[in-house]
């Protein structure tokens, strides 16, 4: 049974003009084609972003003036300048762009294979597992085995153990939610017993990385970051159109010519690994990946997975919590992934209350 | 519905006596330096030498302290899986030992409160709140599916576990206390802390006792239990009321622990049915059994060091849940 307002927005949905495309020309023989509104939220998009970019170097006492900004880019900054964009907030801005990108992207991929907001690696424990991966490998192999591999594993492994429970894969959200709460529970035990195991100092850094800290990234977590997108990019681009059609349901992709079986599982592998990549270099920020996807396609009305607006949007939010990190009046210089999981969690709360009220689960 | 005979149901409790009695000893017994049975039992009754005597002694707080916590988290669980009917309900899962977590760091990070006594009074306001939290999203019929509770508790614990969070890195000294007590520890107790919170638990235990008729009306439905002189809404109150005062001793002394309160209800009614009288009973004396061997295992496992009681449950409880989930009916 409907209810009268859901009645009044399918009817609204209706009278709504057909979505609008527009074709860009690059170049004589490549024409792309896309919906007009992406477009304009994608500019949109871009430009708070270039904006939160700058008011990262900019702002604060160790800011770089604004005039100074294009020399200082360009490699030509001298002094305090130049420590403050080679060490201090370079590879810290950059780690946030790549880093937010990928777990946007990560969640997006991950949503359009379960249909469902719920189903993002944040829920299903990939981050927990991959911190557990990291303090493991910190704890028993300092230095010699890179803590990235570690924090793959631990993704890998959290992720095949809430496949195998729920039993029935990701289809069922029930299930897979709970499993997540199960391994995240583990996760999270065995990374509390880690830090308490090891010594105090080394325990107060291993926190702020497992609450994921951007602060003291070096070029090494930006080149990191920068490897996986390279590698998973393009796969996800070529997976964008399957997705489309995966999710007209399977019948209708098989007859398309694209399986829905063998698109999401190349989507998930895609997602495992873009989060991994995220974490390694940034630590489990919470959340983003489970709510870029989310107001990306509120904002975009549209159908479709919309991969490149999920990423950019990742990327915006984690530079501007990143920026509320820097300079926050009470709480200073907290890692940006409390803030996220605080406000994140709060947007949980309010998407599972929409869910509960629709009676999806 | 099963029927139990009174006859099994006394085997049975007298088999879970016996076990506990045993896990009781081997407490004393097993540790960083391990005592041979026979001085224990010298030393127990007050006859052993000088140094076994002092071994076996340091161990008695942490036994008492693991009885009271095991017994109080089991039955919480108990009377919430009752009160919302939830075979997932659990003070862990809902996120009430979190918020007893919570206010336990607020309070020790802003307003300096320190001790047992005082730690013990902040935790009760925060599980409070999170009770009332969990009340409001269970409380509303039948309908709530069990997702739902565990979903609403894994917000508040990532809610209240980034306070947590931005709280303890903010202050270094509370952050030293506060790692050491978050994984749920019974290490370092003596038993002032078990003098604290042993009012707490015994009282719990009594009002869940006393609850028991009630709630058996309950399960009988709304309708029946008004019928049968049962006020639903008093009850749910009074029995949610009770599993929070019960988990916020509980974790006020151990620190948050997971799946006690989840794995051992549904052990004891596989056991002895559903009455609920019984069930409380039996909880209190499997909860009690398996924290202790928790903590035993713990000792045991990574000596000399020692895993935490709250790793430990939370390594053998998370894989009973995946279980649950597997066998889970395809509901909605």
């Amino acid at each position: 049974m409907k209810s009268p307002r859901s009645a009044a927005r399918a009817v609204r949905s209706r009278e709504r003009p057909a979505t609008r495309w527009a074709l860009l020309r690059l170049g004589p023989s490549v024409v792309l084609r896309a919906q007009v509104r992406v477009l304009y939220v994608g500019a949109g998009l871009l430009l708070l972003l270039a904006l939160a970019c700058v008011a990262t170097l900019t702002a604060g006492r160790l800011g770089i003036g604004l005039a100074d900004l294009p020399s200082a880019l360009a490699g030509n900054a001298t002094g305090v300048d130049a420590f403050v964009i080679d060490r201090l907030r370079g590879p810290r801005l950059v780690v946030a762009v790549a880093a937010g990108a990928a777990f946007g992207l990560s969640g997006a991929l991950f949503q359009s294979v379960t249909r469902n907001p719920l189903g993002s690696p944040d829920v299903i424990g990939i981050a927990p597992g991959a911190g557990a991966g990291a303090a493991l490998v910190a704890l028993l192999f300092p230095g010699s085995v890179p803590v990235a591999l570690g924090a793959l594993l631990g993704a890998v492994a959290a992720m095949g153990v809430v496949y195998v429970s729920t039993g029935t894969g990701f289809r069922n959200p029930t299930r897979f939610v709970i499993a997540g709460v199960a391994v995240s529970a583990m996760a999270n035990a065995f990374i509390q017993y880690i830090v308490y195991a090891i010594e105090r100092d080394q325990a107060t850094v291993l926190s702020a990385y497992l609450n994921g800290s951007l602060t003291a990234r070096s070029w090494e977590d930006a080149a990191t970051i920068g490897v996986v997108l390279l590698l998973c990019v393009p796969p996800a681009v070529l997976l964008s159109r399957p997705l489309g059609m995966a999710e007209m349901g399977e019948t209708t992709a098989a007859a398309l010519g694209a399986p829905a079986r063998r698109t999401y599982t190349w989507a998930i592998v895609l997602s495992v690994a873009l989060s991994a990549g995220a974490v390694t270099a940034a630590g489990p920020i919470a959340f983003i990946a489970l709510t870029a996807p989310q107001i990306a396609r509120r904002i975009t009305r549209g159908t479709g997975p919309h991969l490149a607006l999920s990423a950019l949007m990742g990327a915006l939010l984690l530079v501007v919590a990143d920026l509320a990190a820097q300079h926050a009046p009470v709480f200073e210089d907290l890692p940006v992934g409390i803030w996220t999981m605080a406000i994140g969690g709060a947007y949980l709360g309010y998407l599972l209350s929409r869910e509960w009220r629709k009676g999806a689960l | 519905m099963r029927v139990h005979s009174r006859a099994r149901t006394a085997v049975i409790a007298l088999g879970a006596v016996a076990v506990l009695v045993l896990v009781c000893f081997v407490s004393v017994m097993v540790g960083n330096k391990n005592i041979p049975p026979g001085e224990v039992w010298e030393a127990v009754l007050g006859r052993g030498d000088a140094y076994a005597t002092v071994v076996v002694e340091s161990r008695y707080p942490r036994t008492v302290l693991g009885l009271l916590v095991g017994a109080g988290l089991a039955v919480a669980g108990v009377l919430m899986q009752a009160v919302t009917r939830n075979p997932l309900a659990e003070p862990g899962l809902m996120g009430i030992n979190t918020g007893a977590a919570a206010s336990v760091v607020a309070a020790s990070a802003f307003l300096g409160a320190s001790g047992q006594m005082q730690l013990l009074l902040w935790a009760l306001p925060g599980a409070l709140l999170a009770g009332a939290f969990v009340h409001l999203l269970g409380g509303r019929g039948a309908g709530a599916s069990p997702a739902r509770l565990v979903l609403g508790g894994a917000v508040l614990t990532a809610v209240l576990s980034a306070f947590i969070q931005a709280v303890t890195l903010s202050s270094p000294r509370t952050f030293d206390s506060y790692r050491y007590w978050v994984v749920g520890a019974l290490t370092g107790r003596n038993f002032e802390a078990v003098w604290t919170v042993l009012p707490l638990i015994a009282v719990g235990l009594v009002v869940a006792l006393l609850l028991g008729r009630a709630l058996d009306a309950m399960a009988l439905g709304e309708d029946s239990a008004a019928a049968l002189g049962a006020s639903p809404a008093r009850v749910r109150a009074v029995g949610l009321l009770t599993a929070v005062v019960l988990s916020a001793g509980a974790t006020a002394a151990a620190g948050p622990i997971v799946f006690v309160g989840l794995a051992v209800p549904h052990l004891v009614r596989a056991l002895v049915g559903i009455d609920m009288r019984r069930q409380v009973v039996f909880a209190a004396l499997l909860g009690a059994v398996l924290l202790l061997l928790a903590d035993v295992v713990g000792r045991v496992l990574v000596r000399p060091q020692e895993l935490m009681v709250g790793v430990v449950t939370a390594f053998a409880g998370a894989p009973a849940l995946l279980l649950a989930v597997r066998r889970m009916r395809a509901t909605k």
